[in-house]
């Protein structure tokens, strides 16, 4: 199971979608009154002209509870043709003392699709600083950076791409790894390391929601609890050191460890072909600065595929330079725009050609990547309607997400919108995605 | 009808103030005052303030921050870092802004479920801070130099004056007329007109008090007049010359607050 490692892994409740959503329907409407109470209790705060002075305790307790629904749009070898049934309750407790911060956040999901209920721990570190320029986190926690739009180069923190694809929250885009992050502040210069001591791979597709080309069988597979993956208990390392001058953002970039995708295959005698992570390295920079009443950022990435640095090895990924260039800007009010340009060179390409067994379905060595992004905002924000577009002008496919939130109120947010994958060819990157097309709507109610 | 009312009550009750001699008759002069007792009190500054935001339909929303502010130098550059702490879904949001009187604003927000610094482009002044019927423009000042001011009156509480945008299309307004108290100098009502000459926007300073010698607007209201909708924002805690070192103004503040200058 690579989707989630549950930490306490309660029975199974409940296994017809029609018992889940009875508990989905008890559940909100129990919310519901909750959070009516809630209302008029702040509306009596704010009736009064003085502040009500609110206990100032350490403890912070916050959630939610979301339920997801989201369904394939076309025929696919999958197993079940719902690409999201799930119920979470997230819990996030934290507690604040003068010389630390406790954050302890964590998840309650029933998911229909692996008819499981289980707890997931999403956040758990403390964080402190042990000089007067020095901040450290240890523990569980999401990592990012890089000037990138749903693009990644210098960020090679985990992501789930299983998230990405079936509609969930953005958040989940990105996934937590038991890290420590070390921070030193130095004028106007900070320099972060993070040490990851076992190596969290990306969240990838199985086959178990999506289905996906693979080029040994040449065809789109949906291998599920069969996807098997050698896994690494090695470290990964990264590195930042970034600078602001006049608000223009500069930062360079180091990295040890492995690619995050399972992109090379064991070679081991007398047994079956396996995927696992070959070791990488990589360094880059960016920089992101304010131009023509927008933003402008450009990025740069080396990876250096260190156990296949000629090239000459098909059953491990090539090395690549990645370049990005991106804009934004407000179009209208309330209106923004924006657009990336994106190259991935792989490296070596005529090596890798001639060592392929599959030359005619390999990427190009410049796989370029046009995205753009439109946001608008109508009543006070409270309805946005959002595109993103992905589209490839060398692989010929693309990637449509669009989606709509209603936020009635600080309670209850309504969300939907559509992964929708097209291509001519199914070994492309978003062209193997095409059956995976799907919509989802999501209720969320906060407290 | 019952706010002109109220409007006469108070013009009344406070005939007894005016001292005529002493009135400014330029319009620019009274602006950077107004501008430096509404934005530059003292050299730096904290304080916590809600917002109830109520739409059309009468549903309300709430936000609660703390903003710490710092200037570079009176009328000029300004560093303010926005933390929020409610509701739930934006607890941890940081936003960070280095005002520039002499170029576009630099700003960031941090969205802390992403771990992600994401740095806003400058044009959209105008919109929404936070859905709240204030504009960032509102919580951060308007730069004067943006518009032509004239004195339309002096009465014994106020300086009239109207404002006229240098640039029309960079703004949703045709003009605003401001009304700036004689006395402390904060606009105490402000109404945007839209090109049909129609009352577009207002924003009212409800209450005000003075800390460590400064007038501070405590309770304000922005209403749209298109829909009736309205946000009120209230400040408490308010501290004028705490000593803000330079060195929390930066990206560290963003993922690890400040906690000793939020009190």
């Amino acid at each position: 199971m690579l989707f989630i490692k549950p930490i306490v892994d309660f029975s199974i409740v409940q296994k017809s979608t029609k018992n889940s959503l009875l508990l989905i329907v008890s559940l909100f409407l129990s919310w519901q009154s909750l959070a009516s109470n809630m209302e008029i209790s702040e509306e009596g705060d704010w009736g009064d002209d003085t502040w009500v002075e609110e206990v100032a305790s350490p403890w912070t307790f916050s959630g939610f509870t979301e339920a997801g629904y989201g369904y394939l749009l076309q025929h696919n070898i999958v197993d079940s043709h719902t690409s999201l049934n799930e119920i979470t309750t997230r819990l996030n407790l934290d507690y604040s003392h003068e010389s630390f911060d406790l954050i302890a956040k964590g998840e309650l999901i029933y998911d229909d699709i692996l008819s499981d209920l289980f707890w997931k721990t999403r956040e758990l570190n403390i964080r402190f600083s042990p000089t007067k320029n020095t901040d450290v986190k240890m523990g569980r926690q999401i990592l990012t950076w890089g000037t990138g739009d749903y693009i990644f180069l210098n960020d090679l923190f985990a992501k789930n791409w299983q998230s990405f694809f079936s509609g969930r929250d953005d958040q989940y885009l990105k996934a937590p790894s038991d890290s420590i992050k070390g921070t030193w502040y130095m004028g106007d210069y900070s320099i972060s390391l993070t040490w990851t001591p076992e190596f969290t791979s990306d969240v990838y597709l199985t086959g178990e929601r999506f289905s996906f080309y693979s080029p040994k069988a040449q065809d789109i597979v949906a291998p599920a609890d069969n996807f098997i993956v050698q896994k690494t208990k090695e470290a990964q390392w990264a590195a930042r050191i970034a600078t602001n001058k006049n608000g223009v953002e500069y930062a360079f970039y180091g990295y040890k460890g492995f690619w995050p995708t399972s992109v090379g295959m064991t070679k081991t005698k007398n047994q079956p072909l396996q995927s696992y992570f070959p070791k990488m390295n990589a360094w880059g920079t960016s920089v992101r600065l304010p131009l023509a009443g927008g933003l402008f950022n450009a990025e740069y990435a080396s990876y250096n595929s260190t156990e296949d640095t000629n090239g000459n090895d098909p059953f491990i990924a090539n090395g690549q330079n990645r370049f990005l260039v991106g804009f934004e800007r407000e179009v209208m009010k309330n209106f923004t725009a924006s657009a990336q340009f994106y190259i991935e060179q792989t490296k070596n390409y005529d090596q890798f050609i001639a060592h392929s067994a599959t030359p005619e379905t390999e990427v190009k060595e410049n796989r370029q990547l046009l995205t753009f992004r439109l946001t608008y905002r109508a009543f006070q924000q409270k309805l946005i309607y959002r595109l993103f577009t992905f589209y490839s002008p060398t692989d010929i496919d693309g990637y449509l997400k669009p989606s709509i939130t209603y936020r009635y109120n600080d309670q209850w947010i309504f969300s939907g919108g559509a992964n929708l994958f097209w291509g001519d060819k199914k070994h492309t990157f978003f062209g193997q995605h095409q059956q995976n097309t799907n919509a989802w709507l999501r209720v969320k109610a906060q407290f | 009808m019952k706010y002109l009312l109220a409007l006469f009550i108070l013009t009344l009750s406070t005939l007894g103030f005016s001292t005529h001699a002493s009135d400014i008759k330029n319009a620019n002069e009274i602006i950077t005052k107004a501008n430096l007792a509404s934005y530059y009190s003292a050299d730096d500054g904290s304080a916590q303030a809600r917002m109830i935001i109520v739409d059309a339909q009468g549903n309300k929303q709430m936000r609660q921050f703390t903003i710490l502010r710092k200037d570079q130098a009176d009328l000029g550059n300004q560093d303010m870092l926005v933390f929020f702490s409610r509701p739930t879904d934006v607890q941890g949001t940081v936003f960070r802004v280095v005002k520039k009187v002499e170029s576009d604003d630099d700003r960031w927000l941090y969205l802390p479920a992403l771990d992600l610094v994401k740095r806003i482009s400058a044009g959209d002044k105008r919109t929404s801070f936070v859905g709240a019927h204030f504009f960032y423009e509102d919580v951060s000042g308007r730069d004067p130099a943006e518009d032509n001011f004239t004195l339309l009156k002096t009465d014994d509480k106020f300086y009239t004056l109207n404002a006229v945008p240098k640039d029309k299309s960079s703004v949703e307004f045709d003009h605003y007329i401001v009304k700036i108290d004689k006395h402390h100098f904060l606009p105490m009502q402000v109404d945007y007109y839209n090109n049909q000459g129609k009352k577009s926007r207002s924003m009212h300073v409800l209450k005000t008090r003075v800390i460590d010698g400064f007038t501070t607007v405590i309770h304000s209201k922005v209403t749209q007049h298109t829909d009736g909708s309205f946000t009120e924002m209230q400040f408490r805690n308010v501290k004028y010359n705490v000593g803000l070192p330079d060195s929390i103004f930066s990206e560290r503040s963003l993922r690890n607050p400040p906690k000793e200058w939020l009190k």
